[in-house]
Parts: structure tokens; sequence; C-alpha cells
């Protein structure tokens, strides 16, 4: 399975790294959280700010494509929302950025446990893998607006 | 707030006035155990040690906990002998930390206390947080000569007897989860287990009845009020408390042991994963 480029990098980066160093390095993503939130005056293609049953807080998706397609995500997160969660934030927006939401769909979860290594990946930390899926979900949104958005003869994103 | 002196042991908790003010005792340990697993990494109260719920205290190869050996060297490890007082907190009200000081029974420790409140009153009292984590020298901790398998904790078919009998069985999950409407905890997503419902003849009382709003633990009088009032438990009963994975009722556990004195207080830490899945168990729904 291939990665985006960034996102490729933060895996291999984890990959090399002892279990104490990834744990310090997943403090360090997750202390970088907040500078993942939207900032005063940012613009949206998609926001889908919800609280799932299944989530112990509110978890806010914001989608913005540039010129060329490429996506940028912001993510708020409640203060209830765990570390691992947090830092998962910090990596999927950095390692996403610019990535098209077609491409974002195709990537597979499976570089999760690299990245937080097999201890941590367990029951009651399972929403490493939820993130993702709401990125995902937004990314299908958005292409499915742009779809219904060109079939009514309106000009594509990257043209 | 101090500590209920009507609790029928008080001294099994400490408030986060009087841990503050005893951070550098000697003969204390403060334990952290939390769900987050990267929480006291981030920041933890000054001298405690963490103790992982998974890591430290089970054995996932046979689905049960450490070994007595196991149990002697996370204590050594941890500079613990069998004359330290453990002070546990954690997040999630105490559910983690419950869990720890119950493992610690399990093995005969008995110098066990819980902060009241647990790791969120600390904090929004602006109580200091540090990321050092101490080093303490190692210490001597014999090889407990048993568990207490027997006496605190509850495997299947002692919770399959309680069921035919008739006998104090309490479902300490949420509601939802009792009447077999969702396989899940509430904020929680599905943790595999097949089937939804209760043990036959189990009595639902949430592990939250027993907290106030900053984790805190009701009061004595509540408390009784809460399981001898509406639950209708006596003192001569043998109890067996459940959940999904033994965490709730950890917390249920320690409040009927240590704040209302129930003498006979059984953990099934199989509980609903165990049960739910189970081949041949029987199971009832309300839903």
């Amino acid at each position: 399975m291939s990665y985006p480029a960034r996102l490729s990098a933060i895996i291999e980066l984890f990959s090399g790294l002892p279990d104490a160093e990834k744990r310090e390095t997943l403090i360090a993503y997750a202390d970088q959280a907040r500078m993942q939130e939207p900032r005063e005056g940012e613009e949206f293609d998609l926001e889908d700010v919800r609280k799932d049953e299944e989530c112990t807080d509110t978890v806010a998706i914001y989608l913005k494509l540039d010129a060329s397609g490429g996506c940028r995500f912001r993510v708020g997160l409640g203060t209830r929302v765990q570390t691992l969660t947090r830092a998962m934030s910090s990596i999927l927006c950095k390692g996403l950025e610019g990535s098209t939401p077609a491409e974002i769909l195709e990537i597979s979860a499976d570089f999760v446990p690299r990245i937080v290594g097999a201890d941590l990946v367990r029951q009651r930390s399972q929403t490493v893998y939820y993130l993702l899926n709401r990125m995902k979900g937004a990314c299908r949104a958005w292409l499915l607006r742009e779809r219904a958005r060109l079939s009514e003869g309106g000009d594509p994103v990257d043209s | 707030m101090s500590i209920d002196s009507s609790y029928a042991h008080p001294e099994a908790l400490v408030s986060t006035s009087w841990m503050a003010d005893h951070l550098k005792d000697g003969g204390i340990r403060i334990i952290e155990s939390n769900e987050d697993v990267l929480l006291y990494d981030v920041g933890h109260i000054p001298g405690a040690v963490h103790i992982d719920w998974q890591r430290d205290l089970q054995d996932h190869t046979v689905r049960d906990y450490i070994t007595p050996e196991g149990f002697a060297a996370l204590c050594s490890r941890n500079g613990i002998t069998p004359e330290t007082t453990c002070i546990f907190y954690g997040d999630k009200s105490n559910w983690w930390s419950c869990y720890a000081l119950w493992v610690f029974r399990l093995f005969g420790h008995t110098k066990v206390k819980v902060m009241d409140g647990g790791r969120d009153k600390w904090i929004a009292e602006g109580r200091p947080l540090t990321r050092e984590v101490p080093s303490y020298p190692v210490s001597v901790y014999p090889v407990p000569q048993r568990r207490l398998d027997t006496e605190i904790r509850a495997f299947y078919d002692d919770a399959l007897a309680r069921s035919k009998t008739g006998g104090p069985l309490v479902d300490v999950r949420s509601p939802g989860e009792f009447s077999g409407q969702v396989t899940h905890m509430p904020e929680y997503p599905q943790e595999g287990v097949l089937r939804g419902g209760h043990i036959p003849g189990a009595k639902s009382m949430p592990w939250k009845e027993a907290v106030n709003e900053d984790a805190t633990f009701k009061s004595a009088a509540e408390l009784s009020a809460i399981y001898a009032g509406k639950l209708g438990l006596k003192k001569e009963d043998g109890i067996i408390a459940y959940c999904r994975i033994g965490e709730r009722s950890s917390h249920t556990w320690f409040v009927l042991h240590y704040l209302l004195g129930y003498p006979d207080v059984r953990n099934y830490d199989g509980s609903w994963t165990e049960w739910g899945n189970r081949v041949g168990a029987p199971i009832e729904r309300t839903a």
C-alpha cells in the first residue's frame, strides 16, 4: 500500500522509533492538536461537526480544497477526547495535506498500528481509526457534492 | 471537601487537598491508572508512577492477570513493599484506579486507598502536574503466595450459580446495555460483544449512580439509599458485580466493600465480554 508522501514520511519516522520515543513523539503530536483547529476567519468547503453515539466527545472535521484539488483539514476536538486521538488528528492533518479527496478515500487504515505501536492499539483506544473514517467521510461528501455540481454544468475545482 | 466519616472505611479514601499536602510522604506510592493510555505522559501528580491496566496488570495470552511473580516484580520496580500505602487515582471517575486497586487486593496488598475525585478533580482545582517520571529504588516485594481469586473475584460459573439461585448479581452497566438495546457503552464503540442483554436475575444499578458531578463518591447516606434502599442489598449477602470488562464493576466493588462495608463482594471481571459471547450462556433482554 502506498500512502501520500507526507503521511508516508510520518509513518517512516514512527516505524523506526523504539517504543519510548514513539510515545514521546505521539505526545508531541498531541500537544500540537490545538494548532490544527480552525482559525479566525478561515472558510471551508465542508464542515462536519458532530458527536457520534460511540464517541466520548465532539469531533469537528473542516475541509478546504485548494485550487489544485488538494485537501487541507482542520480538526476540532472536545476536551474529553483521548490523547492518542489528539495525536492522530495532528498526524492526519499534516500527513493528508495536499492529497486529493479521491486519494484519501483509497488510504488503508493499516498504517495506524505502525504509528501508534501494537501496545497502544487496544480496547478502549480504537478511536484512533475513527478520525481517518471521519476525514474520509468528509471527502466522500465533498466528492458527491462536487459531482452533483458538475452534472449541473459547474466548472471543476482544478480548472 | 473532607472525606465522609460515615463511610464504613473512610480511611480508604484521601481527598485531593490531603494528597497535595502529602506528596513527599514516605511510605506511600501515588499510582495513576487511566483508560487514556497516554494521559500519564501528558502530565501527572508529582511523584506518581504509572500502572497500565493492560500492559502491567493483565496477561493477554491467557485472558487473566499477571502471575504472583509478575506482581512482585511490578511492585519492586515501582519501589513498593507490602508496607507501602498505595494511593490510586486516574481518569474516568476513577474506574481504572479502582480496577488497579482491586488487582492489588487480588494479590493480597492491603494498604490501598483511592484519591476521591481522581485526576479530573485534581486538575479542576488547578493543582500541579508534571511530566517528570519519578524513579524509586527497587524494593523487595515477596512473591504473594496466592491470588484472592475466590474471595474478591467471581468467574463465569460463580455468576451462573448466582443467576440460578437468584442471589445478588449487580449489573453496573448503562441502562441501554442492561436492557439489550445496545451492545456498546454510551460514547464508546462496539467492543466485540455478540449479544445484548444481561445475566438472568441481575439487577441494574449503573456505576454512575455512585458518583457526584465532580467524580467524587456520593456520601455514605446517599450510597446506602441506592444500594441498600433501591437495590435491597443486605450485609449478609454475597454480592457479585459485573460490567463489560470489569473496570466499572471494580468501581462498584470499591463502593460496596470499602464505602458501605459489605463484607462479601466479588468482581466478575470476565463480565459481559465473556457472558455475552459465551456459547450456551443464557441471557435476558428487556428491550
